[in-house]
């Protein structure tokens, strides 16, 4: 079965050959796993959000979907050192250690819209250079026959806006100076709506959105917050993109907690939802709940099972979620976030391999 | 209780940073004394914020904006703290790990430590073991509270606690953590003396760690 075939069986509620797979990583675990796999490594990485995926490693690994991305969000891990990217947002980064080496993660520390007025001046980039899309077309020209393609404009608009503003004050708007946080939030919603129009237009199969409004434990803001200031342009966002394209999908990422506001994102029209972090939502609670109505997309624990669980613990989990999240269709399994430095090799190959060669007719 | 007192406790709940600074001066100028402005009007709101946080009542942006509130309403008493009779809860060293630069988890544990009457000395985020060694060594602290919000910095937590143990100071300072992936289960594991999955449940762990 071709890979788009049967992400397109599994987000039509259908059972495929087997669960479609999706797995990104942190550059220094692709370098790992490339070495692994005996790969060349000379593939342009192009994940974002600090991602270190390449088309060749996802290929060579089977996987069912392929993403090109435009947007804030390529703005992870620009440099080595301190950089200040295109939206004025200065970056830094610290480095870690793991059993497997060091790694090192980049983050913001300068917010150019800090200042209240700062706003009056700003000028976003534009979303209309075509350079940004050439990644987009020469991958739907060479892999949209075999592969189901996604076009990427995650932090969308929260997790922009609070880099141009600075996390706290961002949060603090909400409260205190909405028409701020209004006008904070259109200025990434503009830009990735255009980038995500562009893209469905020239023919990806799904658009995935993003912004975390989730903790581990509880949503961090209220549901009543979010349907104020999220709510009315996601749901633009979506039926914008389905006027161009009644059948492109739309999946939106959420680390943690979302449950509260699951109704909604039904209501307005999503497809999937990602990532499903199992310590902060029950996967089979979710499918029992929302499973007519709600595709789901990774769910392998990527803060206790893959790091640090053992092997079996991998393979089981992968097959509970089969049998429950999964059960048929409307899953596109994959770990919750990307790989990290710290995870086993053999526990990443338990879950590449359970997931494969576990065909829907034996579950 | 005074009806001023009253009123700051709403003001410091509703985040009204004018209000609390024109509720507390009128307060101190009325000479109403500093403690109970500060245990019945400021701390005790930011408990039911905490309270209204674990029952899902209330969010972060809103626990952000009630400790700026009270934050504000600090810094006048402040001048005022030494002369009255006011024991402060306890004195916490908070930070991030090395390795990590994720600092809204521990600036809303800070917040809320400070909003229950600890001192805290933030050392920020990236925080080497050593740093918190001088710290604790330098500062006398009784607590260190530090956290990891992802697996890849976790291991920081263990070798801060070891480089404690190392230091000999182990015996005189409690250890807490958190962060995302952090659990019971871990702080056990490496030898914390107590962990908290939130920012107001922190305050409770902090307190009993006080009272061991």
């Amino acid at each position: 079965m071709k890979p788009r075939d049967r992400v397109l069986m599994a987000l039509n509620h259908e059972v495929p050959d087997r669960c479609p797979m999706q797995v990104s990583f942190t550059p220094e675990f692709a370098a790992r796993l490339e070495k692994d796999m005996n790969l060349g490594g000379e593939d342009k990485i192009h994940n974002p959000h600090g991602g270190g995926n390449t088309y060749e490693l996802e290929r060579s690994l089977g996987q069912d979907l392929l993403l090109t991305s435009v947007g804030w969000a390529n703005s992870y891990y620009q440099e080595a050192k301190e950089y200040v990217d295109e939206w004025g947002i200065g970056w830094r980064s610290a480095e870690y250690e793991t059993p497997f080496g060091v790694g090192r993660y980049t983050e913001m520390n300068i917010h150019p819209l800090a200042e209240d007025n700062a706003i009056e001046h700003y000028q976003a980039p534009d979303p209309n250079r075509p350079e940004l899309y050439r990644e987009a077309e020469w991958m739907l020209k060479t892999f949209k026959d075999e592969y189901w393609i996604v076009g990427v404009t995650v932090t969308t608009m929260f997790e922009t806006a609070w880099a141009l503003r600075g996390y706290e004050r961002m949060l603090i708007d909400f409260a205190l100076k909405p028409d701020l946080a209004e006008r904070l939030l259109e200025i990434p919603y503009q830009y990735h709506l255009t980038a995500a129009k562009k893209l469905t237009q020239m023919g990806v199969d799904m658009i995935w959105i993003g912004d975390d409004i989730g903790a581990q434990h509880a949503m961090i803001i209220s549901p009543k917050m979010w349907r104020k200031f999220f709510k009315p342009r996601m749901a633009n966002f979506i039926s914008e993109l389905k006027s161009i394209n009644p059948q492109v999908k739309v999946a939106y990422h959420s680390d943690g907690v979302v449950n509260p506001i699951i109704p909604d994102l039904i209501e307005i029209g999503l497809d999937v939802l990602n990532p499903i972090q199992p310590a902060s939502m029950d996967p089979a609670k979710l499918k029992q709940e929302f499973g007519d109505k709600l595709c789901f997309w990774g769910s392998i624990d990527e803060q206790h099972t893959l790091p640090f669980g053992s092997a079996d613990d991998v393979k089981t989990e992968v097959q509970t979620r089969l049998n429950t999240l999964g059960k048929k269709g409307g899953l596109i399994i994959g770990p919750t976030h990307h790989v990290q430095l710290d995870t086993p090799m053999e526990n990443f190959w338990a879950m590449v391999n359970t997931i494969q060669q576990t065909p829907y007719s034996t579950l | 209780m005074e009806p001023i007192i009253k009123e700051i406790h709403t003001n410091v709940m509703e985040g009204n940073v004018t209000s609390v600074k024109a509720n507390v001066q009128a307060a101190i100028d009325a000479g109403i004394p500093v403690s109970d402005i500060l245990n019945d009007g400021m701390i005790a709101a930011m408990a039911e914020v905490g309270h209204l946080f674990e029952e899902g009542e209330c969010f972060v942006p809103e626990m952000l904006i009630a400790a700026r509130a009270m934050q504000t309403g600090l810094a006048l008493l402040k001048p005022h703290l030494k002369n009255a009779e006011v024991v402060s809860a306890g004195k916490v060293v908070v930070g991030t790990v090395k390795g990590d630069l994720h600092d809204i988890g521990k600036n809303l544990v800070a917040m809320m430590l400070e909003g229950a009457g600890f001192e805290i000395i933030d050392l920020g985020t990236d925080v080497p073991a050593e740093k918190f060694v001088e710290a604790v060594r330098n500062q006398g602290a009784q607590i260190v509270a530090m956290s990891a919000l992802l697996t890849t910095t976790m291991p920081s937590i263990k070798n801060t606690i070891d480089a404690l143990n190392a230091a000999g100071l182990r015996g005189q300072v409690k250890v807490m953590i958190g962060g995302a992936p952090v659990t019971q289960n871990y702080a056990n594991q490496v030898g914390a003396d107590g962990f908290a999955p939130d920012a107001s449940r922190a305050v409770a762990t902090a307190k009993e760690l006080m009272a061991t």
